[in-house]
């Protein structure tokens, strides 16, 4: 168990395992985030693959359910003996997940931001690309702030970071000036909220902070218009989705204030992504390609197609005073040449910090408008 | 206070209006084939995409969308009976209701497959809530809750006043008797799916119109729907109806005391004090 997963399969295909929401609460974003890797693997194997051997690709489905997600993660660390894992979305399946792969000394590469999953004790096997509750709270408060917001409710999902979320954000609206005037958490799977808006109401804030996930803003959305809530309303942009705009009348949606952090528009990477998935490809699927290309890279780097290469260099393909490279292909060939190479990828410079987190990436923020989001802010 | 609880009451009342029906479909099925058919579930949700392509992409008003929803789940459930179900049924309730639970699993997979994980919505406008002064009714609610109420009547005057009615008295009241005066079982089975399952499709558009539509929009209700059977007694259609506006109000006035992400906990609550304390339920085990 403690042997660096592939040392000894020296021969035959890598083996790289991803897993991601394909049905569940997240089932919209799991299989445009496995056809960015696929895509990257097939340019890749095309080319020859990495250290003389071919990528393979195992994918499974964790079901937006840590449950589903720790039997998915053991059959591709036991079964397959896979050497990382990329792609876990929703906290609760990432948390579940990551003691097997820390154990069994397997790399993960995860898009959820729960704070607490890179502050586990994981020896540095994990990589987060999405920005951690503080980078985004921060982000989102300072955003608020400058709206005006003076009283603050939350309606949050049973999730991870709910709590977290909350208190941070708390203390960073009393640093501005304004308030969080209460967090009412309630059960996702539930049909109906109005219990849940009329306890959020009472404290009569001027603004809500929706953290939700997509199927239960869409019916959150819903009561706070029958509930008659003409404030502010504030929610995280993988909840505030194309799909849900699509479903739920204008007049529900309308002037909803939705932010994410944003994919690096203007990279060669993000060009890749966008011919693998389409023109306005999610921030996951931004990830999930520069996941895949990162552990490539690494792997290329230390010379070994093993768990233990990637781990070690997972962050010296990012050396600044290197040549910048927008692809994993690109960065191969240097590397061959024995070059120092920097990759910046879809979803942003990809430098992380010793536990695993970003250090910065770009935010976008929206607002709907007659069913369709329009850019206010991108930095 | 005062206002809380009134308004605890109305919720409570609007969202068990909601729940009676597939409650009703569930019990209905319990009382004439003597297991619990968790398959309410998926069939729920089938009316619920069954209206969905008749008021979105066939253009139906909601009232005709609901009775398309009654009709494909009601088909559904005999077909479905006929093609799994009756087979399992020599080996005991036990097994059936396990295959139920498979089925269901089954039939949730099948509109993913067809319709893809995303939310729908019906073609409907949302509309603000009415207020009586400080107390807030939703105008679909009560629309829902009154559907639910023309369902209940035509289905007692059904069961009440037609022949074949009758007959699935006979059978869930004493299936000896009944084979005896020349009853066809299987016929009175068939139509037993065809109402339950139907009232749970039609059941499961109501919660559409109230809330989302997708795969999962069946399986969310379930416990509650179980539940509410249970509280009621398994077996009496209006212990079902009964159950569910207790279940309803308890749900909500959980929220009063507890918080709302313990809602869930009522329904189970709810079972085990009842199957503890007084196992036939509030109106007993006997059928309508």
């Amino acid at each position: 168990m403690a042997m660096a997963r592939g040392a000894l399969a020296q021969s035959g295909p890598i083996k790289i395992g991803t897993l991601t929401p394909l049905t569940g609460a997240g089932g919209s974003y799991g299989p445009p985030m496995v056809k960015a890797m696929r895509a990257v693997v097939d340019e890749l194997n095309a080319a020859g693959g990495v250290l003389g051997r071919q990528i393979e690709l195992v994918s499974e489905d964790d079901e937006t359910n840590p449950d589903s997600g720790v039997r998915a993660a053991r059959k591709l660390i036991d079964v397959d003996k896979v050497i990382a894992i990329l792609g876990t979305w929703a906290s609760a399946v990432t948390v579940a997940v990551a003691p097997l792969c820390w154990e069994n000394k397997v790399m993960l590469f995860t898009v959820s931001g729960g704070d607490s999953i890179t502050r586990l004790p994981h020896m540095g096997y994990i990589i987060r690309t999405q920005p951690d509750t503080n980078l985004q709270s921060k982000r989102v408060v300072e955003f608020m702030l400058s709206q005006g917001v003076k009283k603050v409710g939350y309606l949050s999902a049973q999730t991870p970071f709910a709590a977290s979320t909350y208190d941070l954000q708390t203390k960073m609206l009393k640093d501005g000036g304004a308030e969080a005037v209460g967090n009412v958490i309630y059960d996702a799977t539930k049909t109906s909220f109005r219990s849940e808006v009329d306890e959020a109401l009472k404290a009569k804030p001027d603004a809500l902070f929706l953290n939700s996930y997509a199927p239960d803003l869409q019916v959150l959305l819903r009561d706070l218009y029958r509930a008659g809530y003409d404030g502010k309303r504030y929610t995280l942009g993988y909840a505030a989705n194309d799909k849900l705009l699509a479903s739920v009348p204008q007049a529900v949606t309308e002037g909803l204030i939705s932010y994410a952090p944003s994919p690096d528009l203007d990279s060669p990477a993000y060009k890749q992504v966008q011919a693998a998935v389409g023109p306005n490809p999610d921030p996951y699927s931004c990830q999930t390609h520069d996941h895949i290309s990162l552990a490539v890279l690494a792997m290329a780097k230390a010379g070994a197609a093993t768990s233990l290469g990637i781990h070690d260099d997972v962050r010296a393909i990012g050396d600044v005073a290197g040549v910048k490279v927008g692809s994993a292909a690109e960065g191969l060939k240097l590397l061959a040449a024995g070059k120092q190479i920097d990759y910046e990828g879809a979803s942003g410079p990809c430098k992380f910090t010793a536990i695993g987190d970003i250090v910065n990436c770009k935010f976008r923020f929206d607002i709907v408008e007659k069913g369709a989001p329009k850019l206010l802010s991108l930095s | 206070m005062l206002t809380e609880l009134a308004q605890t009451l109305i919720n409570g009342l609007l969202s068990g209006a909601q729940l009676a029906i597939p409650a009703i479909g569930f019990t209905t099925i319990y009382a004439v084939l003597r297991f619990p058919s968790f398959a309410v579930a998926s069939h729920a949700t089938i009316g619920a995409y069954a209206g969905f392509v008749a008021n979105v992409w066939l253009g139906w008003p909601a009232g005709v969308a609901l009775f398309a929803a009654f009709l494909v789940a009601g088909a559904f459930g005999v077909v479905t009976d006929e093609l799994v179900l009756r087979r399992m049924r020599p080996a005991g309730p036990l097994t059936v209701a396990i295959g139920s639970a498979a089925l269901t699993i089954v039939l949730e997979n099948l509109v993913r497959f067809c319709f893809g994980n995303d939310q729908r919505g019906y073609d409907l406008p949302v509309l603000r809530d009415w207020r009586i002064g400080d107390l807030r009714l939703g105008p679909e609610q009560v629309e829902a809750a009154a559907a639910a109420a023309l369902a209940m009547a035509v289905l007692f005057l059904f069961l009440a006043f037609t022949r074949t009615g009758k007959m699935m008295r006979a059978v869930a009241d004493n299936p000896t008797l009944a084979g005896l005066k020349g009853i066809d079982a299987n016929k009175v089975a068939r139509l037993a799916n065809f109402v339950g399952m139907g009232l749970a499709g039609f059941g499961g558009m109501l919660i559409g119109l109230d809330t989302a539509i997708d795969p999962l929009t069946g399986f969310r209700v379930v416990l509650s729907v179980f539940a509410a059977a249970v509280v009621g007694g398994l077996g009496s259609i209006p212990g079902a109806v009964l159950g569910a506006f207790v279940v309803g109000v308890g749900e909500e006035a959980s929220v009063l005391v507890l918080d709302p992400s313990y809602r869930t906990a009522v329904g189970f609550v709810a079972i085990l004090v009842v199957l503890t304390l007084r196992p036939r339920g509030l109106l007993g085990e006997r059928a309508y």
